[in-house]
């Protein structure tokens, strides 16, 4: 009971704050230019595309390009991938920095809270808000589903790795927040982190080399297979390292915490 | 308003037992081997200077900080060993009153009594009886974040009270209150104390324990030295301790043994 208190008082805090619907409507409205533009190019070039056999359609030109830049490149506007790494370290900043900032976090500790109550409650209520602007972006491509034939095990996919990424950048957030003094700090170290993750192979794949441990650590070698409708243990297995890991830092971060005072 | 947590009847007439209590702070010692015990109903006046402990004392009994060594017995049970019931027993106003800016006051009193254990039908007695005691009607659907110190104060002292709590740990409490704020304040740890709550009220104003607490501990350098009960009129002889202590330090710990209350 206490973690889903700690998770309404999160939940309730995100949807109150201006700066959340501010990034929510941002990003809805640049996701939803990326939408048209992308349907653009898809309708100019469908009845070249309808003369290919088995090539590409409304799944791989839309649905799973409006989640990612990873598999388009080119000068379309961000996919939601590349805003998670911005959105999610500005979402996290204050989740125990912002409490400590606020001298809040005492009061959390005074009511019998162990510190992964507190960082699972937290993690919850980030949790509810990123699945629910994931299942608004989702809605442009799914708006069109009933006059297009969408791949939905490629697209599930897609949408799995998507929610894999946004939960563990929240994970790194909260780890970062937990040991910044400061929300402005946490949301700097949790976009470096988060940046760093995604480039960390970025010079191994300039020289050709496709595997290796800086290529295992890269965000982007276990969101590209998901993206392209591959679903593998070894990326479910990863994001999950991921998670527990910037999880377990921040519980201990704050049990410290409060034995230390 | 008595106790709705827990009866009267099943809690100890030691309530709050503090044994050989230390902890350290920025580097040096800022409560060194404090015991005390505190009985149902009483209340206790924490008097010392800035830096003499009075703080982290309440932060330990409160839960917010364990203690380097030492034991903390609520009820009769381990303080740390059982956090969870700890936290329904009591109810912290720590200084400066910190709130969540972006929740309303009516958020406040709901979150505070769900951290407590309260829910439902519970909860929402509790917060309207809160509500119309300290008569925050008007203010509930004000952020915290917009409210003056004074009705910060209230809306702290409401928090520690929603969940009606067995001990009530009160940090400062008439920081802020202008003089007929801090006449309502005294009332109401009066009512509180006559509903069989027990009260331990942190400051460094005399008048504060003299008007309301029945028995006052004093701290320095993080030790205790003095303890003992207050009776009318002893406003002066309770100021010379104070002074005493506060100037000469150490000088006069042996008090503390002397007129440790029963």
């Amino acid at each position: 009971m206490s973690v889903i208190a700690v998770a309404r008082l999160e939940l309730r805090r995100l949807f109150v704050r201006p700066l959340t619907w501010v990034l929510a409507a941002f990003t809805l409205g640049e996701l939803a230019w990326r939408f048209i533009l992308l349907l653009g190019q898809f309708l100019a070039n469908q009845i070249k595309l309808a003369a290919l056999p088995g090539g590409p359609g409304y799944t791989d030109l839309v649905a799973v390009p409006m989640l990612s830049s990873l598999l388009t490149g080119g000068l379309l506007p961000f996919g939601l991938a590349e805003l998670a790494l911005v959105i999610v370290p500005l979402l996290t900043m204050s989740t125990l920095a912002g409490e400590r900032s606020n001298g809040t976090l005492p009061l959390l500790f005074a009511s019998g809270l162990s510190g992964s109550q507190i960082v699972l409650g937290k993690y919850l209520a980030l949790l509810l808000w990123l699945a629910l602007w994931l299942l608004l972006v989702l809605a442009m491509p799914l708006s069109l589903a009933h006059g297009t034939h969408l791949d939905w095990g490629k697209f599930a996919a897609a949408s799995l790795g998507l929610l894999l990424m946004l939960a563990a950048l929240a994970a790194l957030g909260i780890a970062c927040s937990a040991f910044a003094s400061h929300p402005a700090i946490a949301a700097t170290a949790s976009l470096m982190l988060g940046l760093g993750l995604t480039i960390v192979n970025l010079g191994a794949q300039m020289a050709g080399v496709g595997n290796g441990a800086v290529n295992w650590l890269a965000l982007s070698t276990h969101l590209e297979p998901l993206l392209r409708g591959l679903v593998s243990s070894v990326d479910l297995v990863w994001f999950a390292l991921l998670i527990a890991f910037s999880l377990m830092l921040a519980i201990r971060r704050l049990s410290a915490e409060k034995e230390r005072g | 308003m008595p106790n709705a947590v827990l009866p009267q009847d099943i809690l100890e007439p030691d309530l709050l037992r503090l044994d050989r209590l230390s902890r350290h702070r920025a580097g040096r010692p800022a409560v060194q081997d404090l015991s005390l015990t505190l009985k149902r109903g009483q209340v206790l006046g924490l008097l010392g200077v800035n830096g003499a402990g009075k703080s982290t004392t309440l932060s330990m009994i409160a839960g917010a900080l364990r203690p380097d060594s030492g034991t903390i017995a609520l009820n009769g049970e381990d303080f740390l060993e059982h956090p969870e019931r700890a936290r329904r027993l009591i109810g912290w106003l720590p200084e400066r009153a910190p709130q969540w800016p972006e929740l309303t006051v009516g958020e406040h009193l709901d979150t505070h009594g769900r951290l407590r254990g309260l829910n439902g039908v519970a909860l929402k007695q509790a917060r309207e009886a809160i509500v119309e005691r300290l008569e925050l009607g008007p203010l509930q659907r004000r952020l915290a974040g917009v409210l003056s110190q004074g009705q910060r104060q209230r809306l702290g002292l409401a928090c520690a009270l929603v969940h009606k709590p067995a001990l009530l740990v009160l940090d400062e409490p008439a920081n802020a209150l202008d003089p007929i704020q801090v006449a309502a304040l005294r009332t109401l740890i009066r009512e509180q104390v006559s509903a069989g709550t027990t009260v331990i009220l942190s400051t460094h104003l005399l008048a504060e324990v003299t008007a309301v607490c029945d028995r006052v501990a004093i701290l320095h350098e993080g030790r205790l030295h003095h303890d003992g009960p207050i009776t009318d009129g002893d406003h002066k002889a309770l100021e010379q301790t104070f002074f005493d202590i506060a100037m000469r330090g150490g000088d006069s710990t042996p008090s503390a043994d002397r007129s440790r209350a029963a």
